[in-house]
């Protein structure tokens, strides 16, 4: 077990605290690269979809779990991620790996936009201005005429010069490189001087703003962080479904993106990863359990849409009643039992 | 010609104004008393709708009698909300009550669906189809019923507020939950009576929204609408709550028949109605966020 005993400042803002997480984490890595090996295609669409819903969790945790700026309007954000990519490489023929960083860009810029009203509007009123953002966003989309509204849009193939990436164990690779760069870039992030502004403005914005830290600055840097996460996981989205409809970014997208960072753990990098598995697993786990069960009840399967509505809010009740710290303060809450243990503190 | 599509349009705004603005008197009187911004506003107008559906069209029971039954079993279930889920949130943070409305919302949605089903389905009342013909002018009976019950509801309530002495502890709690508590008001019970209340006018909303068209789940959409009109009035006021949501209805009913089908450089503005709300929550929250009988909120560091 590693010591928790830090001498020098250097050693406390470590990335990888100890050698304990750096084997952990090696051994992460090779199981992420022999996994594909074992799973076939529906196990891997998951893992995919679980991939891409980390990156977005991250962006949204940035801005909700550390900067406490409530936002109801991530999906929104995914969305023209998505929809930028899509058009740059169908409509102008950008190679992905230029409208990649575009679609972040994108989502990004306008993410400083909406990022300005919040130096005004402060929780409740700010939650419900990103809500009504969201829904002009889905309209937009609908109704204009290059987006092609609810007929969808096709999304051409990633391809890398001549290599085109087809399979899901290709994609698998791919998301989960950007998944580990994401949870790396966040990390990195919240333990620099950004990151510490960030905790100060949740905490108490007023003081951080005596202390010196830039409210406007940093509070706008936050959305715009945060929508370059979420356009990049929309773009990912995008290119790995290669279907897009705007029905898909509507409002029961920004809330699942909420859900995942509150039942992972607000604030925390960890939470966002595993608050997003935890999300994008449920309905998977659901449709499971309801197939097994097929044969003995078989009006079962037509209450399906109800049962991963009804599960997903008893779910959020839950978690908020029971164990706000969610999954993370499980998790550490372990951690500190079996590290003491037999004794209780 | 126009004067009459004019009266016409404003007709058919008030009718839905008075749905909305009831719908967020509901948000308003809760967001008061308890300071949790109810999300599943609009999906119990929902199930009041869906109950007076079960008891006057699958149960045949006289009209009245099942929207009576139906603003009871609301009001109740309102009540039950905030003993099993809401009592034990005060004083938590904003994002966490929001989200479990948003759950509570969500669980509403699935019982409603489990039970009677996504379809869509007309509510069997006597208003439906009748109309009223006043001069060149047509009213539906639905639309004019609708207006007449939420003046009166909302005479009642004004009435509630400042003169019994149940709605006087009510606002005094809203006020001060603290000092409310020393005076010897019960304020767990004021807390449930503002749930019960909030609940009870969704219920009638969602009546009256069921008249002017279906019962089906997505009318809960309806809520999220009406929390424009909570804003526009300013989220502290209950007048202002009225008016924010004539005001709303009114000008999604213009935009609908002069904006709606037009097109510019590739963008078809289509059902602009269903955005209109949101258009005005931004402006209002760009231009003056306490609303307009909100005061300007003021922190102490």
């Amino acid at each position: 077990m590693g010591s928790s005993f830090k001498v020098n400042y250097k050693e406390d803002m470590a990335l990888f605290q100890n050698l304990w997480v750096k084997t952990w984490l090696v051994i992460l890595i090779l199981l992420m690269i022999i996994l594909p090996f074992f799973l076939n295609r529906y196990q891997l669409s998951i893992l995919n979809e679980m991939g891409i819903a980390t990156i977005g969790a991250l962006g949204l945790n940035l801005l909700i779990g550390y900067t406490g700026q409530i936002s109801l309007g991530h999906g929104a954000f995914v969305a023209i991620g998505a929809y930028t990519s899509g058009l740059l490489t169908g409509k102008l023929g950008i190679p992905f790996i230029i409208s990649l960083p575009l679609s972040g860009l994108m989502a990004a810029l306008l993410g400083l936009i909406v990022g300005i009203p919040s130096l005004r509007l402060k929780g409740l009123y700010l939650a419900l201005g990103t809500l009504a953002f969201g829904f002009v966003i889905e309209y937009i989309l609908f109704h204009w005429d290059l987006t092609q509204g609810d007929l969808g849009m096709a999304v051409k193939r990633i391809s890398l010069g001549q290599f085109q990436i087809k399979t899901q164990k290709q994609y698998f690779y791919l998301i989960a490189a950007f998944a580990f760069l994401a949870v790396l870039c966040a990390k990195n992030l919240v333990r620099s001087k950004i990151g510490r502004s960030f905790i100060a403005i949740r905490d108490r914005d007023i003081a951080a703003e005596a202390m010196g830290i830039s409210l406007a600055k940093y509070k706008i840097m936050a959305f715009g962080l945060s929508s370059f996460y979420a356009g990049i996981a929309g773009c990912l989205a995008a290119h790995y479904n290669r279907w897009i409809v705007p029905g898909s970014f509507d409002i029961s997208l920004s809330i699942a993106y909420i859900a995942m960072i509150i039942m992972g753990g607000l604030g925390t990098v960890l939470g966002s990863v595993l608050g997003a598995i935890l999300i994008t697993g449920i309905p998977h786990a659901i449709v499971y359990i309801v197939d097994l069960l097929k044969d003995t009840y078989p009006a079962l399967s037509g209450f399906i849409v109800d049962f991963k509505l009804g599960i997903f809010g008893i779910i959020i009740v839950g978690t908020l009643l029971f164990e706000p710290a969610g999954l993370y303060g499980i998790y550490r809450r372990t951690k500190v039992y079996w590290k003491t243990w037999p004794f209780k503190y | 010609m126009i004067m009459e599509k004019i009266i016409d349009i404003i007709f058919s705004g008030l009718s839905m104004g008075a749905i909305y603005a009831l719908v967020a008197l509901g948000f308003v009187l809760i967001f008061k008393s308890t300071g949790i911004l109810n999300f599943a506003q609009g999906e119990l107008c929902m199930v009041g709708a869906f109950i007076c559906y079960y008891f006057a069209t699958l149960l045949n029971v006289p009209y009245l009698i099942s929207i009576l039954m139906a603003i009871a079993l609301g009001a109740m279930l309102g009540a039950l909300i905030d003993v099993l889920i809401f009592r034990r949130l005060v004083g938590e943070p904003i994002y966490a009550t929001i989200m479990v409305t948003i759950g509570l919302a969500s669980i509403l949605v699935a019982l409603t669906g489990l039970i009677w089903g996504h379809d869509t389905y007309s509510i069997r009342s006597p208003f439906i189809g009748k109309t009223i013909v006043a001069g060149k002018m047509v009213f539906a009976q639905a639309s004019l019923a609708t207006i007449v019950v939420s003046i009166v509801l909302f005479i009642l309530f004004i009435v509630f507020f400042n003169r019994s002495l149940l709605g006087v502890a009510l606002k005094g709690t809203a006020e001060d939950s603290d000092t409310a508590g020393l005076m010897g008001i019960n304020v767990k019970k004021m807390h449930m009576l503002a749930w019960t209340i909030g609940a009870l006018v969704a219920g009638v909303a969602g009546i009256f929204l069921a008249e002017q068209s279906f019962v089906h789940t997505g009318m809960s959409h309806t809520g999220i609408k009406a929390m424009s009109a909570a804003i526009l009035g300013g989220m502290e006021s209950l007048g202002g709550a009225i008016i924010g949501g004539i005001i709303v209805g009114v000008v999604e009913s213009f935009a609908a028949s002069y904006l709606s089908g037009l097109e510019m450089g590739g963008f078809h503005f289509g059902d602009i109605k269903d955005v209109a709300a949101f258009a005005i929550m931004i402006l209002v929250l760009m231009i003056r966020p306490h609303g307009i009988f909100g005061k300007k909120e003021v922190e102490r560091v």
